[in-house]
């Protein structure tokens, strides 16, 4: 038979070390589950089905910011590259030139550069597109779909409740995840 | 002190009723005057002008409308006796200017476009080759595939030649009777000033004109260009626009027919119309407007603009045979006196 050992009394100064080594503990602990939950409601951002969309304008109008988030993208594998780009010509323009009446973009956002006959190459200054999907309507009707709008992340405030997507009436917007923050168009339906 | 309830008059009542109710009203128009305005898109793409014919450019009516034999009704084409060929599902189908059935085959896979020869040979399209069938539907050859790329969407065929259109390869092939394969036509050449042709979608036609031109159309660059049997490029007439006058989108005109008189028929798809244009190339008439192909205009969207699309046919009294492929509607239109 043998005596179970006794635990030795902790001095004041174990006590107070152990208990702050274990606040420190039990803080990094809470630390570390706030960020992951943080983390965790930042894995989903808004995104624009370009399948869903109806062109209503609401892009330009509705977000929170004072300009729009969302932007005219280009699949340039899709485009025509066609002389009579009807996203950047008005219906029934005076000639296909770039002077300011024959463009339907109201911010003048597209950049039309001749590449060879009879092509031409579409570019979107993001500074300038307002999302009004304008453009984006006139490829649809006529064209080959290649524009199309998407949510900029760089600009987007990730709000819980998009302004644009509680009124979109195609409802377009979906939460993706935001290592795949955009919704591509890749090929063409042909 | 407690104050009496009075009954209120007849006339008071109906005053009372009739002014809450014009209260009401009033509110409820500023409401939906409301709703209206914020439905109401200020970045709007309105082509709605585009979608009117003006009257007094329609130089057709429509006399007479019947179905295609079959679904997916794709090129109509008329024969030298004035009879009329349709190319729908695997069939080709025989067709009076009425509509009753004539002549009817099946081939081994679907039907894409067919010329008939004089002596009454058939030239029928099938996707990379060319068939050649009797006057009774009989099978006398199978030519030689195009190659993998193929997409044969016109044929065109005079007494000792066949002109077949290659939407894949970009290509007008010349074939002999045989089925030899004689010339390739039209590929882009610097050095004998031919263009190439820009063919976005599979709508690419050939026809031969009573001056033994060939007439091609180069739907990417909008226009028709014409070029001799030997493939030198002869010149073109086209105009880029949406107006009337000219061709718009992707790619037009899709598919032509000839007049009797070398006069034009062009169809277009996206604005589904049929215009006569002169020998020329200047535009004179409107033979059918966007309205008259409602659901056709619907149903060619970005996500297939193959589905939409018209075709026509001429025959030797100058009648127009419109095929719409998307309802398998022909229309026979003949020109107002």
């Amino acid at each position: 038979m043998s005596d179970s050992p006794k635990s030795e009394p902790s001095t004041r100064r174990t006590f107070l070390r152990n208990g702050a080594r274990i606040a420190a503990m039990t803080g990094l602990g809470a630390l570390g589950g706030v960020l992951a939950n943080r983390t965790q409601a930042q894995e989903w951002v808004w995104q624009i089905d370009p399948q869903k969309c109806v062109r209503c304008g609401n892009c330009a109008t509705n977000c929170v910011l004072e300009q729009s988030a969302v932007k005219c993208v280009h699949a340039y594998a899709m485009c025509g590259y066609c002389n009579l780009c009807t996203g950047y010509f008005e219906p029934e323009p005076n000639a296909l030139t770039t002077a300011a009446e024959n463009q339907l973009c109201p911010t003048a956002a597209i950049k039309r550069t001749f590449v060879e006959d009879p092509y031409y190459e579409y570019t979107i200054d993001e500074k300038l597109c307002i999302g009004c999907a304008k453009c984006v309507e006139g490829c649809n009707r006529f064209g080959n779909g290649s524009l199309f709008l998407q949510i900029r992340h760089d600009r987007c405030v990730h709000c819980n409740e998009c302004a644009i997507a509680r009124t979109c009436p195609g409802d377009a917007f979906r939460r993706v995840p935001a290592k795949q923050p955009y919704l591509l168009k890749t090929t063409h339906a042909h | 002190m407690k104050r009496e309830f009075e009954l209120a008059s007849r006339r008071e009542f109906f005053g009372q009723t009739a002014g809450i109710m014009a209260v009401l009203g009033t509110i409820a128009a500023q409401r939906a005057q409301g709703a209206e305005q914020k439905a109401t898109n200020p970045f709007a793409y309105d082509v709605s002008r585009l979608q009117k014919t003006d009257p007094k450019l329609i130089a057709y009516e429509e006399t007479a409308c019947w179905k295609a034999p079959h679904s997916e009704a794709k090129r109509i084409a008329a024969g030298p006796d004035d009879s009329l060929y349709v190319c729908s599902g695997n069939y080709l189908t025989a067709v009076s200017r009425s509509g009753e059935r004539g002549l009817e085959f099946a081939a081994s896979e679907a039907t894409r476009c067919c010329a008939v020869a004089k002596d009454g040979t058939i030239y029928l399209g099938l996707r990379d080759h060319i068939e050649v069938f009797d006057g009774k539907g009989a099978r006398k050859a199978a030519w030689e595939s195009a190659g993998k790329k193929a997409w044969l969407t016109g044929i065109a065929a005079t007494e000792n030649d066949v002109y077949a259109a290659d939407a894949g390869n970009r290509v007008i092939l010349g074939y002999d009777k045989s089925g030899k394969l004689i010339r390739r036509m039209g590929e882009k050449d610097k050095e004998r000033n031919i263009p190439g042709f820009i063919i976005p979608s599979p709508f690419f036609d050939v026809e031969i004109a009573p001056d033994g031109l060939l007439r091609v159309n180069n739907p990417g660059r909008h226009r028709m260009e014409l070029y001799t049997p030997d493939g030198d490029f002869e010149g073109s007439w086209g105009v880029t626009s949406m107006g009337i006058t000219g061709f718009c989108g992707c790619c037009n005109p899709i598919n032509f027919a000839l007049l009797p008189d070398g006069k034009y028929i062009t169809c277009e798809k996206g604005l589904p119309r049929v215009k006569v244009y002169n020998a020329t190339g200047e535009f004179e008439s409107v033979v059918a407007g966007v309205e008259t192909f409602s659901e056709n205009a619907r149903a060619c969207g970005p996500s297939d603009c193959t589905a939409g699309g018209l075709d026509a046919a001429v025959d030797s009294q100058g009648r127009i045979y419109i095929l719409d492929i998307v309802t398998g509607d022909v229309r026979v239109m003949k020109r107002n006196v």
